[in-house]
């Protein structure tokens, strides 16, 4: 173990990191490529599979069959609905490769400015839950595999085995009872004070607000990393290296720091794959806290059809997830020495 | 050190949930402690909770979001030339008078003097010729609102005769005019509108003449409203109002009990209906939106084709027992006539035929035999065996539509419930005047516009074609009843009543549509923040008139204002100036009654919070059960790496 880390440490060694590195770099960009393409393809089509359509949302079904095909042209053409698909298609690339998302047929307003406002929201709330059950997840999943069977592994497993399995609504409601209802700590709804709220009271608005849907969120998100950190610590327990460490009569201390390091990789992975399932599974916290993120406006515009949202929304739910994966796969090298060995050599 | 005292896993959580519990439980009753002040009938600022977002709430953006409660929000910020069209003679509003021809084909509107609108600028028979002219070119975008421009009545075009009138001409008599169009259509400002070409993406802040000015929108979150201090009816009790979005009904009841918000515009669900009941903090007032839910057959697929069986279908279908189960007897259960029991255009004796003897007994007659299972056929020789649609973001109408299954097994008709999403649902439904659609029935919820326009029936039931909405409603076919609703849209609203009872007569013989329920309307609010709610009849107490200082003084006269009052008085309307009509209202009107406010006390904890403490009982149970079946386990079968 020692040696590998050493040898990365030689100036030869790092530059030639580096360049592997940049290629590596490089072929998995052009892979996203292709891989946002076929999402963006994805993301048109799979909406206009759906029964149904937008000028059906818009009004009550009674007026909307009323309707002759002229009027509703009349509306899908302020929405650039109302050509045929492939025209629609080439028309939303075209739009797409000049930065404009379109206008949502539901809010009226050019998709951009409608996921802007909603965008920061979801990186407040997912982002700094998923910091959290990932350090929680992590620090308590190491915990249990180093102890495996032991207290404190029965007693972390069990709590969030829990917590996983109860459904995210329900906790949610729990805690909007216990602590705005009957406590009356904290607002029951919203992301941020309505009025008369600046600086640090504005601040102090937001937060208390975060609070709750951020606890549901992380105890619905922690399941995951608890396990997977958990079982790559008991594996990596078992691995020989871990038996060498322990004969050279290393600490204890010691030995987990070794296994800690390798069981960090399966984590990672596990971590920054689950964004975009997050950023989807916070809807209902978002609408049991009324908190206008991404999640809720997903689901409201698939219930409306409204396909421009929905094409922006889960494009940038897609560049999320591929930011990720290129951050992990970026990462990963520089966490595992033995992947970063084996593409050096090639 | 600690951890050793306290490292023992399950005693942890059993602790952590014990506190928990204790503290839930001592914290609980010492809530709700009911203060007896005196409910005010102004307010500096309000803040209401609306279901779903309206864009900028302008005619041609609204999303109907916030449904039952769109109209009136709209109306918050538009006036219409009369209001509201509840009444078939709605009260005078922007139009000081209209008055019609010999034959009603053309209206002579004369507005009041010195009307404004919210930005200062004068509104003139301009800008009501603007309206309706805007209304007709763009009627795919007014959505819900240009039938009225567009249908019945069929307006042509109009002239501007002086600042303050204007004459309006339409192609066949209008004699409702001063009801629909006249207290239905907002009017706009045509220096808004004037050249917006795509009224569906206008983005900018609504200017309207209504009692309240939309100065700040956060999207799918807030509306603030500011009162219009140059109202036409007086400056608004209510200073400013901020309307907040909160989509998820729980969460709202539960801000409002925290005070978080002051007034929830949705009616109060049935199962939340005994918490609010205990009093405390919150009030509630009985009103009514004339909402009404209904099973709609496809009248143009064989074998619901024929009255006889949907009649049986109708007669087997205990509704009593229906609203029952569903509302928790917080409904009147639906008339075969179809429109509500409030509604001036109401049958004198509404009601629903319940025999279900007779029903079998006219299958029977009519050659329904039934098959070895007990489900008949069709003298065609088709199965009685039906899907009905429900939307599934309406628990209630699902449940509906099993206990209406259920009703009719015995009858030898199976239906099955199919439960899909909104947009799914009306594609179903969708169907051109030519072809048959698939679908068997559907359930669907219509609000106070489907009971108290009095040309609904002609909209709802007219057979498919050009004229009303009947291919997307139930395909229902009949000539006769052409002829009457037809006959009934050009005739004066004083004359019209006999003819609609002779349309509801036929609806009642060969139900299109069996009516399930009319919703009870009970709402919560916090009377220490505003009392002056007004319960008006078809728009609930969340509507301008609650606002208004007219109306508000004339429901609340000072003696019984107070919390602790059980009997508020039915509501009045500008009762200084119209006494007879408040009278006549007050008949029609549910009389509005403040449910029994008494103080909270530790006994009334038996409402839904009460399951809280179970429910963390049971947890606890469940984590120190498992814990010490895990822990036993270990001990049973030691794993070789632990310490």
């Amino acid at each position: 173990m020692l040696d590998v880390v050493d040898a990365s440490a030689s100036p030869s060694a790092r530059s030639r990191v580096a360049v592997t590195a940049g290629r590596h770099a490089l072929s998995t960009g052009v892979r996203y490529l292709i891989v946002l393409f076929v999402a963006v393809s994805l993301n048109f089509a799979m909406p206009r599979l759906a029964p149904g359509n937008v000028v059906d949302y818009l009004m009550p079904p009674e007026s909307a069959g009323s309707l002759t095909e002229a009027d509703r042209q009349q509306v899908l053409q302020q929405f650039g609905l109302d050509q045929p698909a492939p025209q629609q298609y080439v028309h939303y690339l075209n739009r797409l490769v000049h930065g404009d998302l379109m206008v949502s047929a539901r809010y009226g307003r050019p998709v951009r400015d409608v996921l802007f406002e909603r965008v920061g929201w979801t990186v407040l709330l997912v982002g700094s839950s998923l910091l959290i059950a990932t350090l929680i997840g992590v620090f308590l999943g190491f915990r249990s595999g180093w102890r495996r069977g032991g207290r404190n592994d029965v007693g972390a497993l069990s709590a969030v085995l829990l917590a996983d399995s109860t459904p995210p609504f329900f906790v949610g409601s729990m805690l909007l009872l216990v602590f705005s209802v009957r406590l009356g700590w904290v607002p029951t709804f919203g992301a941020r004070p309505w009025s008369g709220a600046q600086g640090m009271a504005l601040i102090g608005g937001i937060l208390e607000r975060l609070v709750l849907p951020l606890i549901t969120l992380v105890i619905a998100s922690i399941g995951p990393v608890f396990l997977v950190a958990r079982s790559a610590m008991i594996s990596e327990l078992q691995e020989d290296y871990i038996l060498g460490a322990e004969a050279r009569g290393l600490t204890p201390a010691q030995v987990r720091r070794h296994a800690q390091r390798n069981a960090v990789l399966p984590v990672s992975t596990i971590v920054l794959m689950s964004i975009g399932t997050l950023v989807g599974g916070a809807a209902v916290v978002e609408s049991v806290f009324s908190y206008p993120g991404l999640g809720r406006l997903i689901y409201e515009s698939v219930v409306a059809r409204d396909y421009p949202v929905i094409q922006g929304a889960a494009l940038l739910l897609v560049l999320g997830v591929v930011l990720a994966n290129f951050l992990n796969d970026m990462l990963y090298p520089l966490l595992d020495p033995r992947v970063r060995g084996r593409r050096g050599r090639r | 050190m600690i951890r050793r005292h306290f490292r023992h896993g399950t005693v942890r959580v059993v602790l952590v949930t014990a506190v928990l519990g204790a503290l839930v439980s001592t914290v609980g009753p010492q809530l709700g402690g009911a203060g007896t002040v005196p409910a005010p009938l102004t307010a500096a600022k309000l803040r209401i909770a609306v279901p779903g977002a309206e864009n900028n709430v302008t005619p041609f953006t609204i999303t109907f979001g916030s449904t039952p409660n769109t109209h009136d929000f709209l109306n918050l910020v538009y006036d219409t030339l009369f209001w509201s069209q509840v009444k078939p003679e709605p009260d005078s509003w922007l139009a000081e008078s209209a008055e019609p021809n010999a034959d009603y084909t053309s209206w002579t509107v004369k507005l009041k003097p010195g009307l404004t609108w919210q930005d200062g600028k004068p509104l003139t028979a301009d800008d009501i010729l603007f309206t309706f002219d805007y209304y007709l070119t763009y009627k795919g975008s007014a959505g819900r609102y240009s039938h009225h421009v567009a249908d019945v009545p069929p307006y042509t075009s109009g002239e501007v005769l002086d600042p303050l009138t204007v004459r309006l001409d339409f192609s066949a008599p209008a004699p409702q005019f001063r009801s629909l169009p006249g207290a239905d259509l907002a009017i706009i400002p045509k220096h808004q509108w004037e050249g917006i070409t795509d009224p569906k993406t206008m983005t900018d802040l609504p200017i309207g003449s209504g009692p309240y000015q939309v100065v700040e929108i956060q999207p799918d979150q807030l509306y603030r409203l500011k009162a219009n201090p140059n109202h036409v009816m007086g400056k608004p009790t209510v200073d400013e109002l901020e309307l907040v979005v909160v989509k998820d009904p729980a969460a709202a009841f539960a801000a409002l009990q925290t005070g978080d918000i002051d007034m929830v515009a949705n009616n109060v669900p049935p199962e939340l209906r005994d918490e609010f009941a205990g009093g405390g903090d919150v009030a509630m007032l009985k009103g009514s939106k004339f909402e009404s839910t209904q099973m709609f057959f496809n009248a143009r697929k064989e074998p619901l084709s024929d009255p006889i069986l949907r009649k049986a279908i109708s007669m087997s279908t205990d509704l009593q027992a229906i609203v029952d189960t569903v509302l928790l007897g917080q409904g009147v259960p639906g008339s075969d006539t179809f429109i509500h029991p409030d509604s001036p255009w109401a049958a004198p004796t509404p009601g629903h035929e319940y025999d279900p003897a007779a029903a079998v007994k006219s299958l029977d007659d009519a050659g329904y035999v039934a098959g070895a299972d007990g489900v008949r056929s069709s003298p065609a020789g088709t199965k009685l065996e039906f899907s009905i649609l429900v939307n599934s973001f309406a628990p209630g109408d699902i449940r509906a539509a099993q206990l209406v299954a259920e009703q009719t097994l015995a009858l030898g008709v199976k239906f099955t419930v199919e439960s899909l999403d909104p947009a799914t649902l009306r594609e179903r439904r969708a169907s051109t005047v030519d072809a048959v659609p698939e679908y068997d029935a559907y359930v669907s919820t219509l609000e106070a516009h489907a009971h108290v326009d009095p040309d609904a029936l002609y909209y709802f039931f007219h057979s498919p074609g050009a004229k009303g909405f009947g291919v997307s409603v139930s395909g229902f076919t009949n000539a006769s009843f052409d002829g009457v609703v037809e006959g009934a849209t050009i005739i004066p609203l004083d004359e019209r009543a006999d003819e609609l009872n002779t349309a509801e007569e036929i609806l009642a013989d060969e139900i299109p549509g069996m009516s399930l329920w009319y919703r009870t309307g009970e709402y919560a609010y916090r009377p220490a923040a505003y009392g002056g709610w007004v319960s008006d009849p078809g728009h609930g107490i969340f509507t301008k008139r609650s606002f208004l200082p007219d109306t508000v003084a004339a429901a609340h006269p000072p003696e019984v204002v107070a919390v602790a009052v059980t009997e508020a008085p039915a509501v009045t309307e500008a009762s200084a100036v119209e006494p007879a009509t408040a009278a006549t209202e007050a008949a029609v009107a549910p009389a509005a009654t403040v449910v029994a406010a008494t103080p909270a006390d530790s006994s009334g904890e038996d409402n839904g919070g009460s399951a809280l403490p179970w429910v963390v009982g049971i947890g606890a149970v469940g984590i120190a059960g498992g814990g010490l079946l895990m822990r036993s386990r270990r001990k049973t079968a030691p794993t070789d790496d632990d310490d």
